[in-house]
């Protein structure tokens, strides 16, 4: 009796093992997603300009005519807090200040769930704010509130992670992906050598940025550092012990043969960054990922991590306030190629309707004090 | 009370029986999956990367031991995840403001004990289930942090704050302190009456009350105990690290709350004790760290886990139910 | 207790101490209090909207509460809500079964999973928080290796009717979650079903030899369970038209909050559906409230934590001291 059920569950647990160590042998990495890619040029070229899009956002219901009068707006991200959506509520904040007639305030689930987002969402349009911003958890499950927040005559502009375009007006993108994805391959084949292999460690494999940057560096890297070797990719939620202990197992697992982590987030990289400095791994294993600033100082400063990639999330918060205002004054209209953005001047529309922030930018030992978020 | 009489039966028992407690085949499984995948992958033996899997997870296997009380005396504690969160955070933010590191280790375990004793309290003389107090607790801690702090991680921590990295007679701190709480509580609940206590009012607090034991004061005590396990934890998990994110760990109550009851810890109260806990936070860690040694496809670690921690748990319910099965007989 | 029980009957009305009536007493207070406050709070629009959003979480609650009057729990609802989710998009896109097969499919998938452990916990004695909190990782492990974490989107118009359309001006969803609450109300209350679960969770021991089937009962509440975590998974993907792995992360403990809050007791033995539906709206109009009245997440989280405790405090200590 007791043997049988022993035995059935060990045995189940062995064959799905099993079954998974075989489904391994998969052509992508892992942690990507199966949208098309487009891999930017080799090399320190410019990147060619796409061809222009005919608008595809949204457009709210009759909205009050409200131009240059004061408006109330809520900023809801994926979640509140960790340091990347302090820095972009802080640009937010300061853009309302700016401009004078924007009352802005973030609120949002503690974690990124997306239906606890689409409750946040949902009580906001209720209580009748004249301005959504949101970074999505899930492109296409935030879209019927979002739409529905258009339907009432709410404007909407996304920044960070996109809805679909119908759902919004408009969508602040930090960077594309694929520029991104550049950054980040060209960053670690300077480090570590064309001919080595690195990791990933990432939050979960249904984020869509993470995943969609993750397919984007297999596309680069396949076109333009042919022989750097994918190893594996490993999930580590947004918690930072978890992060550091994949990191530390990767570093076990692999030995000399491990070059470089690619951390795919805010915690990920200090936390793979601190693994490495705890194995005494430093300048043997490259670290290079996304991360803010006061995080990473330390190993920047002991020279452990030479780059880190960013875009700046407070100016990604103020692109977004000018943005929002811009669609509410009646400045920014569908068709419109640019937009004035305060301190930041005049942004362009890319992709229909998306306005573009700029490149990536990277952190480095020479500029990276300067940074405090 | 099937409590009490295996530790009055305890001393007779044969070695063969003892070897086939819980702690021993915990023991061995841990011992086993490491042979096994040593054959698949010999880096997994590698004496850095077990000390590494230690290390990592012992604030794990040191905030299971409080868990284990709390539900050995027949209560439960959905909090802890966002009480460390919260500790951490105080604990860093003074580190940070210039206290005296000394200070900064001792805040989190006096308010540890603090906050669960208060939570005890309303449980044994409110008579509130624990679930609902500490559900409660949770989100009040949970919400109340990221009021507070903004979410605003803690960096640049001072050097000497890091007790983590530390290391006493050449045993690195986390690990020398998850033996020494782990061996601490084991021998206080086992020879000690308030130890023994925990137990007779898990299995039957009304027989407990009449035995001269009184629940109400054990359960406070229970949770004042748990707290000072969840501010050791604190140290370990907050000063490993040189950022504190200010928020609460994700699914920490549900890591150590399964640490637990796969330790042993029957979640009717009443059986069980921390050496299980333990091993089962060891073990818990070692097959996350073996699944990425032996190449499961990252998107199926999840269910082998889960396959093994259910294999685990029904194997252990066999052997009891046999044992129990051979007591009538006897 | 017979004698105490004919003292009450004399000084108050039974139903008058009943912890549910007191709850929904605090209800209507904290109601019209910030009804006050925000006048978009108390509209037909808002109410009906907000039974919308606590429709999962409800239909997860009905079988909870007879889980939880049995003695037992069950951590896994939130995992198989993600599974059954990954199963509605999987067996749709991959096996090409048609939409209504495969709606039929995932529930089946939710029922089985909670057939499953219905089954170890009747037959292995595994006990049920042990048990599905192994099956809380194993279901939410076997939807990320399934999914391979991706998403099916694209569902036809009508499959949205269900988790955004409306009938009779009503959300379609909250029909269905009330048809069920009188359905699972009248189960608890008035059949054979019902007071065997309350035998079930005073004294197990004494069922058995009062002849009760416990195991089969057991295992009929474990798997409605699965069934309602699948259908509140169908309802979940029509309202946000996507499927994820991480569906229904945490419900467990709103489930159990709402059911815990609504006077069932954790040890077995009491409860009512009613107190389980005033505690799912409690939570759900007082989280909606404090937001229309411009309380942030963060408080509004922390206000929920002293309401759950607070409301269970006085409405035990009020019903106590009656007695």
């Amino acid at each position: 009796m007791k043997a049988r059920y022993l035995l059935s569950g060990t045995a189940a647990a062995i064959a799905l093992a099993a079954f998974a160590t075989g489904a391994n042998a998969a052509s992508k990495w892992d942690g990507g997603d199966e949208l098309p890619t487009s891999a930017l040029e080799c090399g320190t070229g410019a990147a060619a300009a796409a061809a222009p899009m005919k608008y595809d956002g949204g457009q709210p219901t009759n909205p009050p005519a409200l131009a240059g009068k004061e408006i109330t707006v809520v900023d809801v991200p994926k979640l509140i807090g960790i340091g990347y959506f302090n820095a972009t509520s802080k640009g937010i904040q300061d853009a309302a200040k700016e401009l004078g007639n924007v009352k802005a305030k973030t609120d949002g689930p503690t974690e990124a769930k997306i239906d606890e987002q689409i409750k946040f969402i949902d009580n906001y349009i209720t209580s009748g704010v004249n301005g959504i911003l949101f970074a999505a958890n899930d492109p296409v499950a935030i879209a019927p509130v979002l739409k529905k927040a258009l339907s009432k005559g709410i404007h909407v502009v996304g920044y960070d992670a996109n809805s679909t375009p119908d759902a919004r007006e408009w969508f602040v993108n930090q960077s594309p992906f694929n520029g991104i994805a550049k950054a980040m391959v060209d960053a670690m084949a300077k480090e570590t050598g064309e001919d080595a292999g690195f990791a990933i460690v990432t939050s979960t494999f249904t984020t869509p940025n993470q995943a969609r940057w993750i397919a984007e560096m297999q596309a680069y890297a396949a076109k333009c550092h042919p022989k750097l070797k994918w190893l594996e990719t490993v999930e580590a939620q947004e918690d930072n012990n978890l992060s550091f202990n994949q990191a530390t197992t990767l570093i076990n697992k692999h030995g000399d043969k491990l070059k470089g982590i690619f951390g795919m987030t805010s915690v990920a990289t200090p936390a793979s960054a601190e693994a490495v400095t705890k194995a005494g791994q430093c300048g043997k294993i490259a670290v290079v990922g996304l991360a803010t600033p006061n995080a990473m100082k330390p190993y920047v400063h002991s020279e452990c991590v030479k780059s880190v990639v960013l875009w700046n999330p407070i100016d990604l918060g103020y692109a977004a306030g000018y943005v929002l205002r811009a669609a509410v004054d009646g400045k920014l209209k569908p068709g419109d190629t640019s937009v004035e953005a305060g301190k930041l001047g005049k942004l362009n529309v890319i992709n229909g309707s998306e306005i573009l922030l700029g490149a990536p930018f990277i952190y480095d030992k020479g500029n990276i004090d300067k940074f405090d978020f | 009370m099937s409590a009490l009489s295996v530790t009055a039966a305890a001393p007779r028992a044969s070695l063969l029986r003892r070897l086939a407690s819980q702690e021993a085949l915990l023991a061995l499984a841990v011992i086993g999956l490491a042979i096994a995948v040593g054959f698949v992958n010999p880096r997994f033996l590698a004496y850095r990367n077990l000390a590494d899997i230690l290390l990592g997870n012992a604030y794990i296997a040191i905030a299971a031991i409080g868990m284990s009380m709390v539900i050995i005396s027949g209560n439960i504690d959905i909090s802890v995840g966002a009480l460390i969160g919260v500790l951490a955070t105080v604990s860093g933010s003074l580190a940070v403001a210039g206290a005296p590191i000394l200070v900064c280790w001792l805040v989190p375990l006096v308010l540890g004990v603090v906050i669960m004793a208060a939570q005890g309290a309303v449980v044994a003389y409110l008579r509130i289930p624990a679930i609902v107090v500490t559900l409660g607790m949770m989100s009040i801690l949970k919400g109340g942090l990221i009021s507070v702090t903004g979410g605003k991680w803690i960096t640049d921590l001072p050097q000497g704050f890091h007790l983590a990295d530390l290391s006493l007679f050449g045993a690195p701190m986390p690990v020398v302190i998850m033996v020494a709480a782990t061996a601490l509580a084991a021998l206080w609940m086992r020879w000690s009456p308030s130890g023994r206590a925990i137990y007779a009012t898990g299995g039957n607090a009304e027989a407990a009350r009449l035995c001269g034991v009184n629940p109400q004061r054990t359960v406070v005590m229970v949770f004042a105990i748990h707290g000072l396990f969840a501010g050791i934890a604190t140290l370990v998990y907050a000063t490993q690290l040189r950022v504190i994110q200010s928020t609460t760990p994700p699914g920490l109550e549900l890591t150590v709350i399964t640490a637990s009851v796969v330790g042993g810890v029957s979640i009717l109260g009443g059986v069980g004790t921390v050496v299980g806990s333990t091993l089962a936070a060891i073990l818990i860690a070692e097959i996350t760290s073996a699944l990425v040694f032996i190449d499961v496809s990252p998107y199926w670690t999840d269910a082998v886990r889960g396959a093994l921690i259910l294999a685990t748990v029904v194997a252990d319910i066999q052997r009891r139910r046999r044992r129990a099965e051979r007591g009538v007989r006897v | 207790m017979s004698a105490l029980a004919e003292r009450n009957a004399r000084r108050a009305p039974k139903w008058l101490t009943r912890h549910e009536t007191l709850l929904a007493l605090i209800l209507i207070v904290a109601l019209i209090g910030l009804g006050e406050f925000n006048s978009r709070f108390l509209t037909v629009e808002n109410l009906l909207n907000q039974g919308r959003l606590m429709t999962e979480i409800g239909l997860i609650a009905l079988p909870m509460t007879f889980i939880i009057i049995t003695g037992g729990i069950d951590l896994s609802v939130g995992a198989i809500v993600g599974l059954s989710a990954v199963m509605l998009g999987y067996s749709w896109k991959n096996f090409g079964f048609p939409l209504p097969l495969a709606i039929v499919f995932a529930l089946a998938v939710g029922g089985l999973a909670g057939f499953v452990n219905g089954f170890v916990i009747t037959r292995v004695k595994v006990p049920p928080l042990i048990m599905t909190i192994a099956t809380l990782a194993l279901y939410r492990g076997l939807a990320e290796g399934i999914s391979q974490a991706r998403s099916v989107r694209g569902y036809p118009e009508w499959f949205y009717v269900l988790g955004q359309g409306e009938v009779f001006g009503v959300p379609t969803q909250l029909l269905i979650l009330i048809v069920l609450i009188v359905i699972a109300g009248v189960a608890l209350d008035r059949t054979t079903f019902g007071r065997s679960l309350y035998a079930i969770g005073s004294n197990e021991t004494a069922a058995r030899y009062s002849a009760l089937d416990v195991d089969r009962t057991k295992l009929v509440i474990y798997t409605l369970s699965g069934l309602a975590s699948g259908l509140a998974a169908i309802v979940l993907v029509s309202r946000v038209t996507t499927t994820r792995m991480d569906m229904g992360m945490g419900y467990e403990l709103d489930a159990i909050a709402a059911v815990v809050l609504g006077g069932t007791s954790i040890f077995g033995g009491a409860g009512t559906i009613w107190g389980t539906v005033i505690g799912l709206v409690m939570i759900q109009l007082l989280k909606n409230g404090l937001a229309l009245t411009g309380v942030k997440g963060d408080a509004t989280i922390v206000v929920i934590g002293v309401a759950l405790i607070l409301s269970v405090l006085i409405a035990s200590s009020l019903q106590r001291r009656r007695e």
